[in-house]
């Protein structure tokens, strides 16, 4: 077959055909088109002609039979019976795809150590933070925690104060028993409800309910407090402004934030930072900067442990497979039925 | 099958396949703990070089907080490299258990998802074994952000090249909720702004009334209305457009006018029913009460400009030309006589009803009446139908029949009054996103005024001076409490008990001390008073048991916390939350030292009294 024959037949194929043929073959080619994808296929094609030329011909055959089987009306239905039927018999071609319990085992380990260095997204809020505020929204475990001491870092360099609130006690207490390492004991400061220590130092950690009160006798004038030099005032875990109870609070403490202070907002993932970011360039001086990315530092894979014992991946994929939540490992949906039907009382509906 | 799967197979099998360090989150503390008993006989030791190792890392732990040396739970740590970390522990044991898993000591950590938020620590895996979550009473499906909250504290950056989320069923476990969680974007974030009493107590300290709206548009409730506003001005102005070829006809409001032309058109039949609801002598005035005629009403009297009927009304109405030139609207029941007297006018479609020219004239011979005037005897009728021929006549009011513009009106109206209709629901909607807030906070204004916390000019008077530091729940029934004078004199352990039954708003049950007679007395009052101010404020559960955990705590300086934990079922870290929120309910009223000295002295003598023992090792 010459090339202009293959980019031929393969521009006569289905689209769907193409992304089975690329897999693993090309990187990625789920962002391709039609057009991009053949281009790439043709590509690597110089590697392995035989390989894919013999690939491609299967997977024509393998339609043809599926198309001679019925019209494509019909075609449905066979398969919606037999997921009904037979739990146990997944698609043969979707076994075939759906990730090992080995291969998905694979990788776990301790990596090498490594000088650290900052993803850019943590650069990023760094150096928009000089200038404006910044909302970060980004997964659980990504390193909120990295950018919150710089900034202070940087903050106390200058001579301003920095001001840190989370929603818990706990997580108070932890922070100031972290920041203290970090920084030194005599430039933390902790208060919360009962508890005040060493509350002149240039970076305090509280509660977001005392800030806010912080910030109300300060509007009417009755203290002090340095909110002259207040430089930066960090609020972790700011998901809680949709807290049924306290949310408010964090609402309150924004509005009142003193005007010459930059405010970081660290989220874990929320859907609509972006409204967060908006409302912020709303009501401050400055647009507030967004800074939002879904991946995680480290990837998570999701498994399915059995009463019994055994385990399987959870998904077909070897990561999560985000976006597409049906596309279960064909084990993991048998071994679940299973478990239902063992379990549930007879005659219990199950969704 | 197991219902799920047991504790000991778990661990054995996270092991084998080497994903410890685990996080395994279980539905409620009491699995928490079950799972860590079931390891007591297991044959999981772990090698002494390791137990050496927990062993050592505790004993550090142990020097800063003391409290936790007699744990029961230490030995299984030691041996076995598990724990349990829920909200029924001492802070200084989760801490130790934090610090422990830090430094990747143990195994696993069995928490609860109720607390997957405070779990801060990362680990290899984490375990899911259910789909759904405690809140306040009732079960309710993990959101996507849950999940993701849970799911991510797998996979330690440094540590793990990958982060492992394994689920495992339990009874009533719905995969797909966890399944959708795991691959789903995290759900928006709605603001729950609320306006509570302290709230607006400082505002209107630091602000001029006038500002406040304005502060109050800068909330992120008020951002997400705006939004919300903004669609549907979108909308409206789109609706505006639609209405262009529905402008004014011959009449300006051809729409409504048509609206009530065919309403009476077609309800002919009906019309009559609801006239003969009406009482004879009622049916018998109506016809006499046309355009014109002198009526005597409560009050004075007045000329009749126009009868209709409305929606919502029993009887007809009268438009009614009263002195001093007001126009009001009476049902045809307050009209008190009939006089013999009528005045001829040509009838408008549109208010008043008249020319200006003959409202002027009607109200000056309005004026111009003689103080006694004849009045109409009228024939009340029981068995005969007077009626139908007012109907005729009521049609023959409206100039409709005769318009030229007729055909027009009966083609668009369905059209036009559908849109019209829209554009006044989106208009009062939209005026109601633009100013509930400002609404809310008129309403806590003047409930404030009620008390007397504010002027009527929304000034702080002097109660409101001190009652803006109280900024906690039940803030009102707090101020209103120290107003009444119920705590003078009180025993510090009096106080901090009844501000204990406030602070704790959990309902768990369990076994408690008896209360003392002050303390019952005193929250007899509490209850009263709550009560009273229900309409204003929710009431607090009041729960006296605990109230008398925390008054023998502090009446009581010879009992050790070992010695409280034994007077009640509650688990230590729920009776050091209770001391912890109390505490902090304490030092507010503490704040008040200028206005309420007394109350503050008793106050702070209660938060030294209550900070002992292991409320003064912990942070």
């Amino acid at each position: 077959m010459t090339t202009e024959e293959l980019e031929k037949l393969l521009a006569q194929q289905p689209v769907a055909l193409l992304h089975r043929l690329a897999r693993g073959r090309v990187h990625r080619h789920f962002r391709a088109g039609k057009r991009r994808l053949i281009e790439l296929l043709l590509q690597h094609s110089s590697q392995n002609r035989a390989g894919l030329e013999s690939d491609l011909q299967t997977l024509i055959d393998g339609q043809h039979a599926r198309s001679d089987a019925g019209s494509s009306r019909i075609r449905r239905a066979p398969v919606i019976v037999h997921k009904k039927a037979s739990p146990r018999g997944a698609e043969p071609d979707s076994a075939e795809t759906a990730v090992s319990l080995s291969t998905w085992l694979e990788g776990l380990g301790v990596p090498s150590p490594q000088p650290f260095v900052p993803d850019p997204w943590q650069s990023e809020a760094l150096s928009a933070l000089n200038e404006t505020d910044v909302v970060i929204s980004v997964p659980t475990g990504s390193g909120k925690t990295y950018v919150a001491v710089e900034a202070a870092r940087r903050a106390m360099e200058d001579n301003r104060s920095v001001i840190y609130t989370s929603p818990l006690k706990a997580l108070s207490n932890t922070k100031y028993t972290e920041f203290s390492r970090i920084f030194g004991p005599e430039k933390v400061g902790i208060l919360t409800g009962d508890r005040q220590e060493n509350g002149q130092a240039p970076l305090l950690i509280m509660t977001t309910e005392i800030l806010r009160n912080l910030l109300y006798d300060a509007a009417s004038g009755e203290i002090d407090v340095r909110l002259d030099t207040l430089g930066l005032v960090i609020l972790d875990e700011s998901q809680y402004l949709a807290d049924p109870e306290r949310g408010v609070v964090w609402e309150e403490t924004i509005i009142f934030c003193p005007g010459q202070a930059r405010l970081l907002l660290l989220s874990a993932s929320i859907g609509n930072p972006e409204d967060i970011a908006d409302w912020l360039t709303s009501i401050r001086s400055t647009v507030c900067r967004l800074v939002r990315h879904s991946k995680r530092t480290v990837p998570l894979r999701a498994g399915y442990l059995h009463p019994n014992g055994k385990l399987t991946p959870l998904f077909r994929t070897l990561g999560i497979p985000y976006g597409h939540p049906s596309q279960l490992h064909p084990e993991a949906t048998r071994l679940f039925h299973e478990y239902e039907e063992e379990t549930l009382p007879a005659g219990r509906p199950r969704r | 099958m197991p219902p799920s799967i047991h504790p000991v197979d778990l661990i054995t099998a996270l092991r084998h396949k080497h994903l410890t360090p685990a996080i395994v989150f279980l539905t409620s503390r009491r699995a928490c703990d079950e799972a860590m008993e079931t390891f007591d006989h297991a044959d999981l030791v772990l090698p002494p070089a390791r137990q050496e190792a927990i062993a050592v890392a505790l004993e550090r732990v142990m020097t800063q907080h003391p409290s936790i040396a007699e744990h029961p739970l230490i030995p299984i740590v030691r041996r076995v490299g598990i724990a349990a970390h829920h909200a029924g522990h001492l802070p200084s044991w989760k801490i130790a258990v934090e610090e422990l898993m830090r430094q990747g000591h143990l195994d696993a950590v069995f928490a609860t998802t109720t607390l997957a938020a405070g779990v801060d620590f990362p680990a290899r895996t984490v375990v899911i074994t259910q789909s759904s979550i405690r809140k306040s009473r009732d079960f309710t499906d993990l959101t996507i952000g849950e999940v993701q909250q849970i799911a991510g504290r797998a996979g330690r950056r440094g540590k793990d090249h990958v982060g492992f989320a394994i689920v495992t069923p339990s009874p009533y476990i719905d995969l797909m909720v966890l399944t959708k969680g795991l691959t789903g974007q995290p759900e928006a974030i709605d603001s729950q702004f609320t306006i509570s009493y302290p709230m607006v107590l400082n505002l209107l300290k630091a602000h001029p009334h006038e500002q406040i709206q304005g502060i109050l548009a800068k909330s992120f409730a008020q951002f997400q209305l705006n939004q919300r506003a903004e669609l549907l001005e979108q909308k409206l102005d789109a609706l505006h457009g639609q209405m262009e070829p529905f402008g004014p006809r011959v009449c300006t409001d051809w729409i409504t006018q048509w609206h009530t032309f065919d309403h009476a058109r077609r309800h002919r039949h009906t019309r009559h029913q609801t006239h003969r609801s009406e009482s004879p002598e009622i049916s018998a005035r109506l016809p006499f009460l046309t355009p014109g005629r002198v009526v005597g009403l409560g009050r004075g009297r007045g000329i009749v400009l126009r009868q209709y009927r409305s929606k919502g009304q029993k009887n007809s109405m009268l438009t009614v030309l009263r002195p001093d030139n007001a126009v009001t609207e009476c049902p045809v029941t307050s009209v008190k006589e009939v006089y013999d007297r009528t005045y001829d006018f040509a009838e408008t479609p549109t208010y008043p009803w008249c020319s200006t020219g003959t409202f002027d004239r009607l109200s000056h011979q309005l004026e111009e009446l003689p103080p006694r005037l004849p009045v109409l005897p009228i024939l009340v009728s029981t068995g005969l139908e007077p009626l139908s021929d007012a109907i005729v006549q009521s049609l023959g009011d409206f100039p409709c029949p005769t318009c030229s513009s007729r055909p027009a009106c009966q083609k668009d109206f369905t059209t036009a009054s559908r849109l019209r209709q829209e554009q006044q629901r989106h208009t009062k909607s939209i005026q109601a996103l633009r100013t509930s807030l400002w609404h809310r906070f008129q309403e806590r204004v003047e409930v404030l005024q009620k008390f007397g916390y504010l002027s009527p000019a929304t000034q702080l008077t002097a109660d409101g001076e001190w009652a803006r530091l109280i900024r906690i729940d039940h803030s009102l029934l707090i101020t209103e409490l120290i107003r009444a004078e119920a705590f003078t004199g009180a025993d510090p352990s009096l106080l901090a008990g009844v501000l204990a039954s406030l602070a704790h708003d959990d309902d768990r049950p369990g076994a408690f001390p008896r209360i003392s007679p002050g303390l019952s007395s005193l929250l007899g009052q509490v209850r009263k008073l709550a009560e009273s101010l229900s309409p204003y404020e929710d009431p607090p559960l009041l729960r006296a048991d605990v109230a008398a955990l925390v008054e023998r705590w502090i009446a009581d300086p010879t009992l050790t916390w070992i010695g409280l934990c034994r007077l009640t079922t509650m688990a230590e870290g729920d009776i050091y939350r209770l001391l912890a929120r109390t505490l902090e309910f304490l030092s507010q009223v503490q704040a008040l030292k200028f206005t309420h000295p007394g109350l503050a002295e008793s106050t702070s003598h209660a938060i030294t009294l209550i900070r002992r023992g292991v409320l003064e090792e912990l942070p």
